[in-house]
């Protein structure tokens, strides 16, 4: 472990979930760290969704501990809260607001301080906001349509727009569910190429897959989920090798 | 997890502004038409100036309907609640007016057996308190059932139809006589408003203008505000609600917002409404009109206001001409536009020159399970 | 009833010691033809008890010697008396044919004797006629006319008698001479019994008697008596209302079930569900017209007759509004809830122009009609009876169909993951028609089970659309178990508060109460436990 010193974006922390009598996650802890880019993978009913739903508020887990920055604790606040704490998350389906256009979209995602719903709308027409938007438009590859009504975009590009949105929050965790589902090979390698680009000193980008090539092109660590517990931590060729992985998950 | 059915962009400025022409050019005519010039050629008799006021008032209700289900993508089958809420005020200051004012002792007074008016009629003579009564009690109302059913998340089909048992329950409240208000026979007999004779050609004519007027402004105002960051907001809301929530916006506070403006915009058509057909009883709060008002803006199109507002005058002028004829072939004629608007236009009217954002409705695997996780958030 | 009975003989045996003795023909009818106006009185009172003490055949003698003396057909001679009959001269003693020696006259009568003599003869048609009618009207008549009627004779016609409405007569006649009697401690025994059967009209019987009553311990016993009654009353109301309660829950339940299968399952709130209610209960109707015409003797199963028809017509129409409309709307919740709507309000008006806007006349068969007494005033309907058990049939019925029917396998499946069960074969489509069917085809049931209760019009069905739903948000969706509590729990607040502030109140609460509810668990009380 070299990079001990490297600060934890999220730390989570005994945690457990369930519903009802079905016990999702039974215990789990884990970190992602700033300046890295974090993959969590595991067979369909891991609990990787649930992580997701738990970190964002979503859902409720039983028990557990989740800080933020090593000392917000997540669990005390709202699902909006949690968003302007500085966690970002991207749907697995892809949700842009369909009716308005591409620069609107952007546009809604920047919060500026103070971070109201009032102040927001009173300082819609701030400059920081079109240069920070034309700054986006050109990382995610959108600048040719920003006039666009986002419901007319291809799957892709509605994804990419997702992940834009997320940008111009500036989060410190940015948590991308599948965000290659779906996508056509060129698509996926584009994708890849702009979650390389989301990495950041100031950011840990936590990347929840099933595709294993995808995981090993972006991820500098992954984390390999099995019932609701990790299995395995460390790099991914690493877990290609481990037998229990390759158990579990690689299998057969 | 769109709430709301597929609804693209459909605002459309030079429909929008046609629209406000049309209002404007009504609101310059009738008062000249229906006046000086009654009796000339293109003259206007109070009768028809009268229908025209109230169908504006109908559209001022069907926008107050748009902003909510057609922006913000929450659909309230009980608007009517809130229409004869501002209808119940404004009688009540009529009645109250003319009692103290002129003596004339309302009927309501008489079958009731009251010698005085009950204490929540005190003060109503006076019509700015009766006014800020029309805007604070039904926006009072909207805030708080709004609030509870925001915040524990009730949205789609559970807050319509909460919305119609409102309704329902508040119908049966004032159907009765002890609640106060007139119980089935309602309030009636008024003699005065704002000092005017009510059954004067003139004051029939003003109030139609007036109702015109007022609708024109909201329309205006409302217009602007939709345009505004709020109302794309709202519009996110509608489409996106958990991908805005997740951006960091509270969204109990803009929908709230909306909702309670909706609600008050409502109860200002309900008082225009009012003294133009000298009635209210509790059939303005039947589950029927409460609908129908959701179908002028599923037929003229939601999430605009031109739509909503063509949407009520279709519908309103349809039935103005039908029921006086054929009153057994109205419910039937009815039925069939809805079944018609739903199946084949999905954004109304405007869907016949708009192409559309979105397939139409999908097959059932990615739909239904749209509807499904729909059912999951609201269950 | 058995218990009560026994322990009015008991008393009334208690009270005249000794009744129960063989009659003396030969004595009784010279006492008759004494010309001595106390030994007739008292030869006619002993003849009206004959029915108690000398079975049917005393009975039939002593009737025949009382119609005999009222209608001035007897003839006293020498040597016995004779009745004049059809065929000739009888033996009042034998009934049997003879022929006096010497010269015959009919005893003197007058307007008392006459009136003791026609009390009598009701009496004794109490224990000789068979006909119900006949009992029924001898029973009327003995009410107006006292004279020869005393308490042992009227437990023992009570004790042969099955008639229940000739019983009540009876009991009433014998507790209102119990309590005219001289003995206090009779009438406290009187009190005591009538105590045992506690109505609101016995309940009346004893205060009106408390209210003539001097002696202390009578009035003691009946102010005890009143208020054991008053008890017995209240837990009578009690069941009553939990009774009503459960029976309306009943028909909400068979609407409630088919809205929240619908509801689970798609999305979709049917708000023609009321209107499938109505179609459920016209098509109760039309079976009975049917029956009428082509199998008369078989009119009173009907409704049984009905339980396939009412569910097959509505289910029938519920997948034509499937397949025409509601498919086209599956992505869109609130869309439909206009365009059932717009159907409900067809389905409405095609009924009031094709059929009429009048109530319609339902047959009621005798297993609809009356019910059981219980305890105080409480009487278990039939009627109600009968939409429970539709409703406790109709509910296990659908549990079976979605446990172990194919359909109901995929219903679930779709209901928990569509994409999912499509994925894995299940025709879905098909699935969410005959699940809409099945929906529909309850609701059917809920017409049939209500039309011996509550109006069938037009219009009947808009009520129960808003209670209807109310049970699917308490009972959370997709939950049987849910929707059966939902539906007791609705019913029997909407019946509880009734009776004290008035319906409309009821509804007020309850809907007041849901909202609150849902906003502690939105999910409903039985949520299905997964994600969400």
């Amino acid at each position: 472990m070299a990079e001990m010193g490297q600060q934890q974006a999220i730390q989570v922390d005994g945690l457990r979930v369930s519903f009802g009598d079905f016990v999702a996650i039974p215990g789990l802890s884990f970190i992602a760290r700033y300046g890295e880019i974090h993959g969590v993978i595991g067979p369909n009913g891991a609990g990787k969704t649930t992580l997701l739903d738990v970190i964002t508020g979503k859902t409720r887990p039983k028990a557990g501990k989740v800080l933020l920055d090593g000392g917000v604790d997540l669990l005390r606040l709202s699902e909006p809260e949690i968003a302007l704490a500085g966690v970002g998350r991207k749907f697995q389906k892809p949700s842009v607001f369909d009716a308005l256009t591409v620069r609107e979209n952007l546009e809604l995602a920047l919060r500026l301080e103070p971070r109201s719903i009032r102040a927001e709308i009173l300082n819609w027409a701030d400059s920081r906001r079109a240069s920070r938007i034309a700054e986006v438009l050109n990382e995610i590859g959108l600048g040719d349509a920003a006039d666009r009504l986002a419901g007319t975009l291809a799957h892709g590009q509605k994804q990419w727009l997702e992940i834009g949105m997320l940008l111009m929050q500036r989060p410190k965790l940015l948590m991308l569910d599948e965000p290659v589902a779906g996508m056509t090979e060129q698509e996926t390698a584009h994708t890849a190429d702009l979650v390389r680009r989301l990495k950041a000193p100031d950011r840990a980008v936590l990347v929840i897959e099933h595709d294993m090539a995808f995981v090993e092109e972006i991820a500098d660590r992954v984390t390999v989920l099995h019932e609701g517990a990790p299995i395995f931590e460390g790099r991914m060729a690493d877990a290609r090798a481990n037998a229990r992985v390759r158990e579990v998950y690689l299998g057969r | 997890m769109a709430a709301n059915d597929a609804v693209g962009r459909v605002e459309r400025p030079g429909l929008f502004r046609a629209v406000a022409a049309a209002m404007a050019a009504i609101a310059v005519a009738l008062p000249i038409l229906g006046g000086p010039m009654a009796d000339g050629p293109a003259g206007i008799s109070p009768y028809f100036a009268n229908i025209i006021g109230q169908i504006a008032t109908f559209a001022l209700l069907a926008i107050a309907v748009d902003l909510i289900w057609g922006y913000a993508g929450i659909l309230s089958l009980g608007h009517g609640l809130f229409f004869a809420f501002g209808g119940y005020l404004v009688a009540m200051h009529m009645l109250k007016a003319g009692y103290v004012y002129d003596g004339v002792t309302p009927d309501v007074m008489t079958f009731m057996g009251w010698t005085e008016l009950p204490v929540h009629w005190f003060g109503l003579e006076f019509f700015p308190y009766a006014l800020i009564l029309i805007f604070a009690l039904p926006g009072l109302l909207a805030f708080a059932y709004g609030y509870f059913s925001f915040r524990s998340r009730v949205a789609g089909v559970y807050f319509a139809i909460i919305t119609q048992a409102l309704t329902y329950v508040a119908m049966l409240l004032m159907f009765r006589n002890d609640t106060g208000f007139g119980g089935n026979n309602g309030m009636t007999g008024f003699t005065k408003v704002l000092g005017f004779d009510v059954g004067a050609d003139s004051t029939i004519v003003g109030l139609a203008t007036a109702s015109v007027v007022i609708t024109l402004g909201i329309y205006l105002g409302c217009g602007r505000l939709m345009r505004s960051p709020f109302g794309r907001i709202l519009i996110a809301i509608r489409d996106e609600e958990d991908r805005l929530r997740f951006l960091g916006y509270d969204t109990l506070w803009p929908k709230l917002a909306v909702w309670t403006l909706s609600a008050m915009i409502a109860a200002i058509a309900g008082a225009l409404y009012v003294p133009q057909v000298g009635i209210i009883n509790p059939k303005l709060l039947s589950p029927e009109l409460s609908i129908e008002i959701a179908v002028w803006v599923a037929l003229g199109g939601r999430g605009a206001l031109a739509g909503a507002v063509i949407g009520a005058v279709l519908i309103s002028a349809l039935k103005f001409w039908l029921t006086g004829f054929a009153p057994d072939l109205w419910p039937f004629i009815l039925a069939g536009v809805v079944l018609l608007i739903v199946i084949t236009l999905p954004n109304g009217l405007l869907d016949l020159r708009l192409p559309r954002l979105r397939a139409a409705p999908a097959p059932a695997g990615g739909a239904a399970s749209g509807a499904a996780a729909e059912v999951g958030q609201g269950g | 009833m058995a218990r009560r009975l026994a322990l009015l003989i008991s008393l009334i045996c208690l009270a005249l010691p000794g009744g129960a003795a063989a009659l003396d023909r030969v004595a009784i009818l010279a006492e008759i033809c004494s010309e001595d106006f106390r030994a007739q009185q008292s030869a006619l009172e002993s003849l009206a008890g004959a029915g108690a003490d000398n079975g049917r055949e005393g009975a039939v003698w002593a009737r025949a010697v009382v119609e005999g003396f009222e209608g001035r057909d007897l003839r006293c001679g020498a040597d016995g008396a004779y009745i004049e009959g059809p065929e000739g001269l009888v033996s009042a003693e034998t009934l049997a044919r003879a022929a006096p020696e010497g010269d015959l006259s009919a005893p003197s009568v007058n307007l008392r004797l006459r009136a003791t003599a026609a009390s009598a003869g009701f009496v004794l048609a109490l224990f000789t006629e068979d006909s119900i009618e006949a009992r029924l009207r001898a029973a009327g008549r003995l009410d107006r006319r006292r004279e020869a009627v005393s308490a042992p004779v009227l437990a023992a016609a009570l004790e042969i008698e099955r008639d229940p409405a000739i019983a009540a007569v009876i009991v009433e006649i014998r507790t209102s001479l119990l309590l005219g009697d001289p003995d206090p401690a009779r009438r406290i025994e009187a009190i005591g019994a009538i105590a045992t059967d506690a109505t609101l009209r016995n309940r009346t019987t004893i205060a009106e008697a408390l209210e003539n009553e001097s002696d202390p311990s009578v009035r003691a016993a009946a102010e005890a008596a009143l208020a054991e009654i008053d008890r017995t009353l209240a837990i009578g109301k009690a069941l009553a209302t939990l009774y009503s309660g459960v029976s309306y829950a009943s028909v909400l339940l068979l609407a409630a079930l088919g809205l929240a299968i619908i509801f689970g399952l798609m999305g979709v709130i049917n708000l023609a569900q009321g209107e499938l209610i109505m179609v459920g209960a016209y098509a109760t109707y039309f079976t009975q017209e049917l029956i009428r015409i082509v199998l008369p003797g078989a009119l009173d199963w009907y409704l049984f007759l009905a339980i396939p028809v009412s569910f097959g017509a509505a289910a029938l129409v519920g997948i034509v509004i499937e397949a025409t409309v509601i498919r086209r709307l599956y992505a869109r919740p609130l869309m439909t809830l206009l365009a059932t709507w717009a159907i409900s309000l067809l389905l409405i008006n095609a009924v009031r122009v094709g059929i009429g806007t009048q109530n319609l006349e339902f047959h009621q068969p005798a297993y609809v009609s009356g019910g059981f007494p219980v305890i105080g005033d409480f009487i278990m309907t039939s009627n109600r009876l009968f939409a429970i058990a539709i409703a406790i049939a109709a509910f296990f019925a659908v549990l079976a169909l979605i446990r172990f029917t194919t359909l109901g396998i995929n219903m679930r499946a779709v209901t928990q993951n569509r994409a999912m069960a499509g994925a894995a074969g299940i025709d879905t489509r098909r699935t969410d028609r005959l699940a809409f069917g099945l929906g529909s085809g309850l609701a059917g049931l809920a017409g049939l089970a209500l039309s011996p209760l509550y109006n069938v019009n037009p219009t009947m069905g808009t009520g129960f659309i808003v209670d209807s739903f109310m049970v699917v948000v308490l009972g959370g969706v997709g939950s049987l178990a849910g929707a059966v509590v939902a539906a007791f729990g609705i019913g029997q607040i909407n019946v509880a508060i009734e009776p004290v502030y008035g319906a409309v109140a009821a509804k007020v609460i309850v809907l007041l109460l849901v909202i609150l509810f849902i906003q502690r668990r939105p999910e409903g009380l039985f949520a299905p436990k997964g994600r969400r």
